[in-house]
């Protein structure tokens, strides 16, 4: 018997009933929605972190102090020796896999200029920043070799320090506050906005001296280095770890983090998440197919007499098998697309409201939602199909 | 092979077992159903009667003894040979129609065929053809609900011959009419006989069985009367 007269006598079947079809179905569309939608957002983050991560520089290492165990991020300082710039002058002469380096002093002040005030993220750095950490001025200069040599009191704004100090007058050569301290304003960053839960918009740079003045502090938050390429990461730490555990006195008190490594922590992070995410929403989906089963025992009982009426009038045992199977599985691969459908569309409508994450709905996550909807529904469908094939034609027709 | 019986039963027994009870429902039976006949099975409730017909109609599989149709042994076939040979060998009516809710009257009566293979243009011509044939030619698209009884029995018989069947088994099939229209299906299984179709008919209506030509009365699982009707002659 030819597989469409199979479908023709489901597809009637469903029509007959489509409330209940609709209700059946709504399991495995909610289920398939889920995956989808999930599993688009969790994508998109992942996406999402790997540009940030690339955006802070290409091939980076940081240095930072204290031990951890573990590579990727986050440190526990032991409190022990501290880096210093000293640490880094001897860098610059003897890591030559090393191209460029700049010193990170972290800490948070209130800026002020006449009677406004904000409290933003200060960093003390040097002329390699730029290159470095690949964020630029848009106005005026950045903090430049001899302004750090001297120690001046100068000052590069983020945008939103300009905004809202400013407002729209020019503050190149205009003098702010810093805590007590004056510096010139001369240069404005460009507008990068959040990378990583950090606003750069909100943050001002000084020059890495100058911060240690101010802030009284003799170390640094860590040494920012940019590694020749990718290939040669490993090299450049041992030549790093090298120089630095001879400086303090055989003693391994520091940590290198790879941006690779920050991105492998992360992504692992996100994947997990993802496929924890994504599994959740499986097993919703695995309750739609219970349902469809349910209903489909349901609708065995119900047809008891026409099962009986089929095999007397020459349904073989595989055609009222494939029947409800097919049944079955098209009820849930129905409920797949309409899932897919409407789990797209909840994914893309995410992406209106947060342009930054950029969500896409992946073609493997669809084509797996579907496969799986149409196991589901093959699975779930087998036994009561095979419940109705075996039926016995003459009890059937007598059913009541 | 003229003279070979269309069906062939030999001691035929079934046997149901619910849980330490045995029933044996038929003790024996051996009958020749020949080509062009028209049997009346008769007997109290009980007696097997309805049994024997399912086991005629490869309903359901004797628990031992001979079935030959057209000479040939059934009893060993599978499943899906036994549900061809009931798509193509015979028509089954019913005393409670059976006609499905959903499809129209041409439907039901194209449903044989979905299982034979022919293709839904070539069905739907033939159905209209038989229920032509039985008098529904103006119903061709109406649900069977919105029918009488006798036209639904009707629906049922253009059913049941629309793969030309060589036998046409029915079960107590005016049991569920009045007896007007009872008459009707009577008269229209006479006409059916006339034209060549071999009929096996379960009944306890002796206004039924009067226009056999033969009519076998069963007793506790066995065949005691074997008549032959006048009319047959």
């Amino acid at each position: 018997m030819n597989p469409l007269e199979h479908l023709r006598i489901a597809m009637d079947a469903l029509a007959a009933n489509k409330v209940r079809s609709f209700l059946t179905m709504l399991g495995v569309i909610i289920g398939v929605a889920s995956v989808i939608m999930l599993v688009a957002i969790g994508e998109g983050a992942k996406t999402y972190i790997r540009q940030e991560l690339m955006g802070i520089g290409t091939n980076l290492l940081i240095i930072v102090p204290g031990k951890t165990e573990t590579s990727g991020m986050g440190h526990m300082p032991s409190g022990v020796q501290k880096l210093t710039l000293a640490d880094m002058r001897a860098l610059e002469k003897r890591a030559t896999l090393v191209t460029a380096m700049t010193p990170v002093v972290v800490s948070s002040a209130p800026v002020k200029l006449g009677n406004r005030l904000r409290n933003v993220q200060v960093i003390g750095t040097d002329q390699n920043f730029e290159t470095v950490r690949n964020l630029h001025v848009e106005i005026g200069s950045f903090i430049s070799k001899a302004d750090v040599d001297a120690s001046r009191r100068v000052a590069v704004i983020g945008r939103t320090v300009k905004k809202e100090l400013f407002g729209e007058s020019n503050p190149l050569g205009r003098t702010v506050k810093l805590g007590e301290t004056k510096f010139r304003v001369i240069g404005i960053m460009e507008t990068k906005g959040v990378t990583l839960g950090q606003d750069i918009d909100d943050h001002v740079f000084i020059p890495v001296e100058t911060a240690q003045e101010i802030f009284d502090q003799d170390g640094l938050t860590n040494i920012l280095t940019q590694v020749v390429n990718d290939n040669a990461i490993d090299r450049a730490k041992q030549q790093i770890t090298q120089v630095l555990v001879e400086r303090h006195a055989g003693e391994e008190d520091f940590t290198l983090v790879s941006q690779q490594a920050m991105l492998s922590t992360m992504q692992t992070i996100l994947g997990t998440f993802t496929y924890v995410l994504g599994g959740i929403a499986s097993i919703s989906l695995l309750v739609g197919g219970i349902g469809i089963m349910n209903i489909m025992l349901v609708s065995v009982r119900e047809r008891t007499r026409e099962i009986g009426l089929r095999k007397a009038i020459g349904a073989a045992q595989r055609d009222i098998l494939l029947q409800f199977i097919i049944e079955s599985v098209v009820l849930s691969m129905v409920g797949g697309l309409i899932g897919i459908v409407f789990g797209a569309g909840v994914a893309y409508g995410a992406k209106a409201f947060f342009p930054a994450i950029p969500i896409d709905v992946s073609t493997w996550s669809v084509l797996t939602a579907f496969i799986f909807a149409f196991m589901v529904g093959a699975f779930f469908g087998i036994y009561p199909a095979s419940k109705a094939a075996r039926l016995n034609p003459i009890d059937a027709l007598r059913y009541e | 092979m003229a003279d070979t019986p269309l069906i062939e039963l030999r001691e035929v027994r079934k046997v149901f077992v619910t849980g330490a009870i045995r029933y044996e429902v038929l003790k024996g039976i051996s009958l020749a159903v020949e080509r062009g006949d028209y049997i009346a099975l008769m007997g109290p409730s009980g007696s097997g009667k309805s049994t024997l017909l399912n086991i005629l109609g490869c309903l359901d599989a004797p628990t031992s003894g001979h079935y030959h149709l057209e000479a040939r042994e059934i009893v060993s076939l599978s499943d899906t040979e036994l549900a061809r040979i009931r798509n193509q060998f015979f028509g089954f009516v019913f005393q409670s129609f059976n006609l499905m809710g959903r499809y129209s009257v041409e439907e039901n009566v194209a449903l044989p065929m979905v299982y034979r293979g022919l293709p839904r243009r070539e069905r739907l011509q033939r159905a209209r053809a038989l229920l032509a044939r039985v008098g529904l030619k103006d119903f061709n698209r109406h649900l069977p609900s919105e029918l009488s009884g006798g036209m639904q029995q009707r629906v049922a018989i253009a059913r049941a011959l629309v793969n030309e069947p060589k036998v046409l088994f029915a079960d107590e099939p005016t049991g569920n009419l009045d007896s007007k229209t009872g008459q009707e299906i009577i008269s229209l299984f006479g006409e059916l006989n006339a034209e060549g179709t071999t009929l096996v008919v379960v009944t306890h209506d002796p206004r039924v069985a009067e226009h056999t030509r033969r009519v076998l009365t069963l007793t506790d699982g066995a065949i005691v009367k074997d008549l032959r009707n006048g009319m047959a002659a």
